[in-house]
């Protein structure tokens, strides 16, 4: 069952806030795994695929630099956990958009927007798509610097690695650009070859989104702690309701997942 | 009779570049035809046939005088997307020009575009994917097909639209000998039978030449047009034929197998056939696998049982169809791959990508990331370490230059590698493997989009490479390069080796893989070259 395109980005935006709205830890690691899980039942091979392991190593280096530089600064127990926590917020809010990219295409996306804001949404899918295409380039640039004796792992031989990739990167976006332009995109009223139904599943997504948004709100509204103590530190309230709430944003995953497209 | 295409006087310049990559260019196109654009790398035969839909100027900006109309449209008033129902256009490498990620969907895109209703579009869909021969992929996504599957599906996602003509830019480049065939037979059908005007650019003339109906010639931004064979002798380069009526004073230049052998007929020439020779195996084993290998991505077997002994000295052609195990084969080799089963014995152990075994991948362009093709080469040296003797930095920038020159690319050495031809940038990444001088070289298809000069270059330069008890494997649909260049033949089909042997023995006598020198004189004679030393002694 395909889950409509939309419903991911309410599902992203949804679980994007809920992780922003809070430094518990509990909440963090609830909303992380709700996120997981969603991506290892939807994950569909195509370029987004590596995007949820890369969004979060990437909230890793988040994490990282958020605690390193509480170090140039006078240093207490709470103001590390404190710093960690807010990298970690940032992180899950990473690993959110990382599932958003690996189970949803961004192009079925820009087929949904409206004429009038078609070129702000092709922007904003070209950029959504960048991130994919960077990191296939990533790989196969890598190996291919190995063939010839260069490990493009070490520090001093990063140009042999981020060259090539920004500028095949670059290269290929105008080639995108020219090949869309030469195939008549945004050139009239567009015309659909598949039909994205809004169904059951669909419903499903939005309402995993809103039911922890909502309830995070609520807390928010009516002062209900949603951050961890840290001067002094101390232990973060952990709320069942919230947490039944935040469990919701795992429903998408209850979804079979879409048409398979074959891999390699 | 309607013209397709009319182009009077023009004249481009890319900005910042002072020579015009098109000068006084004027020619007619009538519908229905289809037209061959032949010329050295880097002659214009790109920036010509995107001049054709507006992507030259639009898109590139420079300066641009002249006017071309498609259909009775004038490029200059209409962006490219204005012309996508009448012109289309598939680039050099298709890999960067899809938009969508499956490929019925891709088919889809450019009628989506044009607002045509969903049954035109399914109709046209299915035509298509079983002109091209693509529907078994219809459910796959565009990144994980074959180089040669890429190529089909671009194609078919350029006839949907109904564009009544076709710009292709070396279209069959990756495609199996079979494969371009059945894509030329299939344009030659839309041409002959719905007047469609097709372009197409192609340095393997040998695929090209029976098909199309007229040629444009570019010689450094200048356009001749005319009839075949007249273009041909101005650019001065011919598919082996040609150059085997060149030899033998056959008049007219034939320009197909099947004009070749009757010239041959008429001439008299029959030349021996006996040629038992025992394929030589001299020279020690410089790498080889053990145990049959087998290998795997997921549950997919890419190569089964393959053992394979390489040995000092040999020059080997890898052929077979798209998807028969090549590239996985070169990735074993090299120890990108780790197989399920078996090993691979390079010099000194095992395989050490860079040190004893090295690999030019498909996509040279992830290779290149210096200021100059001079650094390119003179980077890998650095990394390899390979001065022994003398002050290190001089010899090796010596070396450098050596294997410049070798590839013809002396003149280039100051050039920004980016600003150079698809061809060329082959050529420089070539350049920068090979100066690993590891013992084993592999190269993944290293003569797409070279012309005949450059390919020749390659050759002579890994001729040398091996002469130092080296070995050279190449992985190639390109059957003329395989007659001139290599000593010896895998053959692969469903990841097993078929045969393994002298070409004579491989792919003389083939019906798919046979150079077109010995379809006309049998299969010990596999080049021009190899005929004329016979006649001459």
């Amino acid at each position: 069952m395909n889950v409509h395109p939309a419903a991911w980005v309410v599902w992203t935006l949804c679980g994007g806030l809920v992780a922003l709205a809070t430094t518990n830890p509990f909440y963090l690691i609830l909303v992380f795994a709700a996120a997981w899980v969603v991506h290892a039942a939807h994950r569909h091979p195509g370029p987004g695929i590596r995007s949820f392991g890369i969004f979060a190593s990437f909230g890793l280096l988040t994490i990282a630099t958020r605690t390193a530089l509480v170090f140039f600064g006078p240093v207490s127990r709470g103001s590390v956990v404190a710093a960690m926590l807010e990298g970690a917020r940032l992180a899950v809010m990473l690993v959110v958009y990382g599932t958003f990219n690996s189970v949803s295409d961004p192009w079925r996306l820009l087929r949904l927007a409206p004429r009038r804001f078609h070129e702000p949404a092709l922007a904003s899918v070209l950029a959504l798509s960048i991130a994919p295409r960077m990191i296939d380039a990533g790989v196969r640039v890598r190996e291919a610097q190995r063939l010839r004796g260069i490990h493009a792992g070490r520090l001093r031989n990063m140009p042999a690695l981020a060259v090539p990739v920004l500028s095949t990167g670059m290269e290929e976006a105008v080639t995108l650009a020219e090949s869309m332009d030469a195939r008549g995109h945004g050139r009239g009223r567009r015309s659909r070859y598949r039909s994205d139904p809004w169904n059951v599943p669909s419903w499903l997504t939005v309402v995993a989104g809103t039911i922890p948004l909502a309830y995070v709100a609520a807390m928010v509204w009516t002062g209900s702690p949603l951050t961890m103590p840290a001067y002094p530190l101390g232990w973060p309230e952990v709320s069942l309701g919230a947490v039944a709430a935040l469990i919701a944003l795992a429903l998408p995953a209850l979804v079979p997942p879409a048409d398979p497209i074959e891999p390699a | 009779m309607n013209q397709a295409l009319r182009v009077s006087d023009v004249t481009f310049t890319y900005p910042e570049s002072e020579t015009p990559a098109l000068k006084d260019v004027s020619f007619d196109l009538p519908e229905g035809t289809f037209a061959l654009i032949t010329g050295a790398t880097g002659a214009g035969k790109s920036t010509l046939l995107r001049a054709m839909n507006g992507l030259v100027p639009h898109f590139t900006g420079g300066e641009w005088s002249g006017r071309v109309l498609v259909q009775g449209r004038d490029t200059l008033e209409h962006a490219p997307r204005a012309l996508a129902d009448v012109v289309a256009y598939v680039p050099q490498d298709p890999s960067a020009s899809f938009v969508v990620d499956v490929v019925e969907d891709e088919l889809a895109y450019a009628m989506e575009n044009l607002g045509s209703t969903q049954a035109v579009m399914r109709r046209r869909v299915e035509e298509t994917l079983d002109l091209l021969d693509v529907e078994h992929l219809r459910a796959r996504s565009v990144r994980s097909l074959s180089g040669g599957e890429r190529q089909r599906v671009a194609i078919a996602a350029a006839l949907t639209a109904g564009a009544r003509v076709l710009l292709l830019d070396e279209p069959t480049s990756q495609l199996d000998p079979q494969g371009a065939e059945d894509v030329l037979a299939a344009l030659q059908r839309l041409v002959h039978d719905h007047g469609l005007t097709v372009m197409i650019a192609e340095h393997r003339l040998e695929r090209v030449a029976g098909f199309v109906d007229i040629a444009l010639g570019c010689v450094s931004g200048r356009v001749e047009v005319g009839e075949v064979r007249a273009i041909l002798e101005w650019t001065g380069a011919g598919p082996p034929v040609h150059r085997l009526g060149h030899t033998l004073g056959w008049s007219p230049l034939p320009l197909t197998v099947r004009e070749a052998r009757r010239s041959a007929a008429a001439s008299g020439i029959i030349l021996d056939d006996d040629d038992r020779a025992a394929f030589p195996r001299a020279g020690e084993v410089v790498l080889s696998t053990t145990h049959p290998l087998t290998a795997s991505y997921g549950a997919r077997v890419a190569l089964e049982g393959i053992e394979l002994d390489l040995r000092a000295g040999e020059i080997v052609a890898l052929m077979g169809r798209n998807g028969a195990g090549k590239t996985t084969l070169l990735r074993c080799l090299c120890g990108l791959h780790a197989p399920d089963l078996g090993e691979v014995n390079a010099p000194g152990g095992e395989p050490e990508p860079g040190a004893n075994v090295a690999l030019c991948p498909q996509m040279p362009d992830n290779v290149l990331f210096k200021e100059t093709v001079a650094q390119e080469v003179q980077v890998t040296l650095d990394a390899r370490r390979i001065e022994t003797n003398g002050p290190p930095r001089a010899r090796s920038r010596r070396r450098a230059e050596d294997v410049l020159r070798e590839l013809g690319l002396l003149d280039l050495a100051a050039a920004h590698p980016r600003d150079l031809s698809a061809g060329q940038r082959l050529l420089v990444a070539v350049a920068a493997i090979a100066a690993t001088g590891a013992p084993v070289l592999l190269l993944d298809e290293p003569t797409r989009g070279l012309d005949p000069e450059s390919k020749s270059r390659l050759s002579a330069m890994l001729r040398a490479y091996v002469r130092e008890g080296r070995v050279v494997v190449f992985a190639t649909h390109d059957v003329e390069l395989v007659a001139s260049l290599a000593g010896r033949v895998v053959m692969l089909a469903g990841g097993r080796v078929i045969a393994d042997g002298r070409p004579e023995d491989v792919i003389g006598d083939s019906a798919v893989f046979a150079p077109q020198t010995a379809r006309v004189f049998g299969p010990r004679w596999l080049t021009p070259e190899r005929v004329a030393e016979a006649m001459s002694s």
